[in-house]
């Protein structure tokens, strides 16, 4: 659902067969497993608007980034005394089916609840049950992987044009170079250092090529990468607890929308497209 | 065939520090007895330290020609041309040259000794002192497979010995013969890091030293690669893994190539002069 059916994504979604309405709380009531797909600051609106409809069989799943279990319980046990909060962590990848998501099991969520959602998950990419504590780290990792490796991409065809290559064969290559490296680090025992020097013949091209990343601390930029992420996402986090959300975050035409359809609610629109709204 | 330790005659061409670190490894390990070694030097300075430990000293290059089958050149570079003119009459057949001069070639050494001769050249470094060598060698056209493995078999008693092509052998000085260096500089600053907190610079020298040891060891008797046994040391969010972050931050590995890279161009370099 979404009080936006203008959104480009929404016909992308109804091309596919998806139901669609522009009433959350018809989304709720006609589901089971309930994915909020929302941006992190409107998680708590999100979560008044629909709590009254939250039933016992639910399965709430977040996928917002630093939104915690526990806030969410906290919001909606106002309205359902035990509810089943699952949060996960997913990237865009999961488009292609090869995602990385991981999962959290808040304090009512069964064992088969879990296992549910490890299914559903699973059919679109790896998927793994972690401690909550470890999202933000995921995120850092692998929730925002995917832009450092689509930078990467970029930088790597630039290099292949700068030597001759037309720019689609650059592309085309590069991305089939680091499918092929994930693809066999995923299937070897061995470790990327392993792997790395099995590429490396002495003295020849690769780790001529090799001394240049270290120069410019490839490594060092990726650890910071991966550590901003992950630090920027806590920061969220803590604004989210505070409900502290900038007006910015909450465009102005949907609020107005909103406000039309639910005279009560004070602000929010939400939109429950999990597949392809997934920017935090 | 490969010569008995006991009949094996062994003469050293100059008489410095890494010869001498090469004879108290081989005296150390039982390899050749004292009475069986003869140095020459021109002074008197050096040849001290060999008498002491019960071998015999002259100062004449071609006394030890005569007296020494297995025969080790390790004069200054500058030295050597003048030395191999001196010796040359004094080399048959039966002699194995073993030069451990830098820089200079087997096609030099070679032109300068009798057509045939069994010439290899060796590249140790300094640890052979303590046993803990790390030596390359290769050999030239008149060396055989019995030669290479007399060699191998003596110089195992003073670390790690092996034959290599002779193109290896500046990156051998590179690697591990100005690489003693770098990990003494790489202790050093171990050691400094530890008084910036709070701890004695005495131990912290020997416990810094202590680590680099054992990591060795490790690595040496595990057979497994640096970065597995680097992870093996990561716990989650812990102390390591912050500390390498800022190695990388510095690039140490890029500068550590570059190290490498500069002694090794170098020696080449020295090696055409």
């Amino acid at each position: 659902s979404s009080p936006a059916p203008e959104l480009p994504t929404v016909s992308g979604l109804r091309k596919m067969g998806v139901n669609f309405t522009v009433s959350n709380k018809d989304t709720v009531k006609s589901s089971d497993v309930l994915f909020l797909a929302v941006k992190p600051p409107i998680i708590p609106f999100i979560l008044e608007e629909v709590g009254p409809d939250i039933e016992a069989r639910h399965i709430v799943v977040s996928c917002a980034a630093g939104v915690t279990i526990s806030s969410i319980e906290k919001k909606l046990s106002a309205f359902c005394p035990t509810p089943k909060v699952i949060r996960c962590m997913t990237n865009t990848p999961v488009i292609v089916r090869e995602g990385a998501t991981v999962y959290a099991t808040g304090t009512h969520a069964d064992v088969e609840d879990g296992k549910l959602l490890e299914q559903l998950m699973a059919s679109v990419g790896f998927c793994t049950e972690v401690e909550e504590d470890l999202i933000d780290a995921v995120t850092g990792l692998s929730g925002s992987g995917p832009a450092y490796a689509f930078t990467a991409l970029d930088a790597l065809a630039d290099g292949g044009v700068k030597m001759g290559l037309p720019r689609r064969l650059a592309v085309r290559l590069g991305a089939q170079a680091l499918l092929g490296a994930a693809k066999m680090l995923l299937e070897s025992e061995q470790h990327p250092g392993q792997l790395k020097d099995n590429v490396c013949s002495p003295g020849g091209a690769t780790i001529h090529a090799l001394h240049f990343l270290e120069s410019g601390g490839f490594r060092s930029l990726l650890i910071n990468a991966v550590e901003a992420s992950c630090i920027r996402t806590r920061e969220l986090q803590h604004l989210a607890d505070q409900e502290k959300i900038s007006p910015a975050a909450i465009k102005k035409t949907l609020l107005d929308k909103v406000k039309l359809e639910s005279p009560s609610l004070s602000v929010a629109s939400a939109s429950k497209v999990s597949l392809f709204t997934n920017k935090s | 065939g490969v010569m008995e330790a006991v009949e094996l005659r062994v003469g050293f061409g100059g008489a410095g520090r890494m010869a001498g670190g090469l004879a108290r490894g081989l005296l150390r390990a039982g390899k050749v007895p004292a009475s069986s070694i003869l140095a020459s030097a021109p002074s008197d300075k050096n040849l001290d330290a060999w008498r002491e430990s019960g071998c015999r000293t002259t100062h004449c290059n071609l006394e030890v020609l005569q007296e020494s089958t297995l025969v080790f050149l390790a004069t200054k570079p500058h030295v050597l041309p003048g030395v191999l003119q001196e010796i040359r009459p004094a080399v048959g057949p039966h002699h194995v040259v073993v030069s451990l001069v830098a820089g200079v070639t087997l096609q030099t050494l070679q032109r300068l000794l009798p057509a045939g001769t069994k010439v290899l050249r060796l590249m140790p470094n300094l640890p052979c002192v303590v046993q803990a060598g790390a030596m390359v060698f290769a050999r030239g056209s008149g060396a055989g497979d019995g030669e290479a493995a007399l060699l191998k078999s003596l110089l195992s008693s003073c670390g790690l010995c092996e034959e290599v092509p002779e193109s290896y052998i500046n990156i051998h000085t590179g690697l591990s013969g100005s690489g003693v260096a770098y990990v003494y500089l790489f202790a050093e600053a171990l050691a400094e890091g530890a008084v910036k907190m709070g701890m004695p610079g005495g131990l912290a020298s020997r416990i810094a030293a202590q680590t680099l040891l054992g990591a060795a060891k490790m690595m040496l008797e595990t057979g497994e690669h640096p970065a597995k046994l680097r992870g093996d040391v990561c716990t989650p969010g812990g102390t390591t893994i912050h500390a390498l972050h800022q190695l990388e931050k510095g690039a140490l590995r890029a500068t550590v190539m570059n190290a490498v890279e500069a002694a090794t161009n170098r020696a080449c370099d020295m090696a055409e002069d």
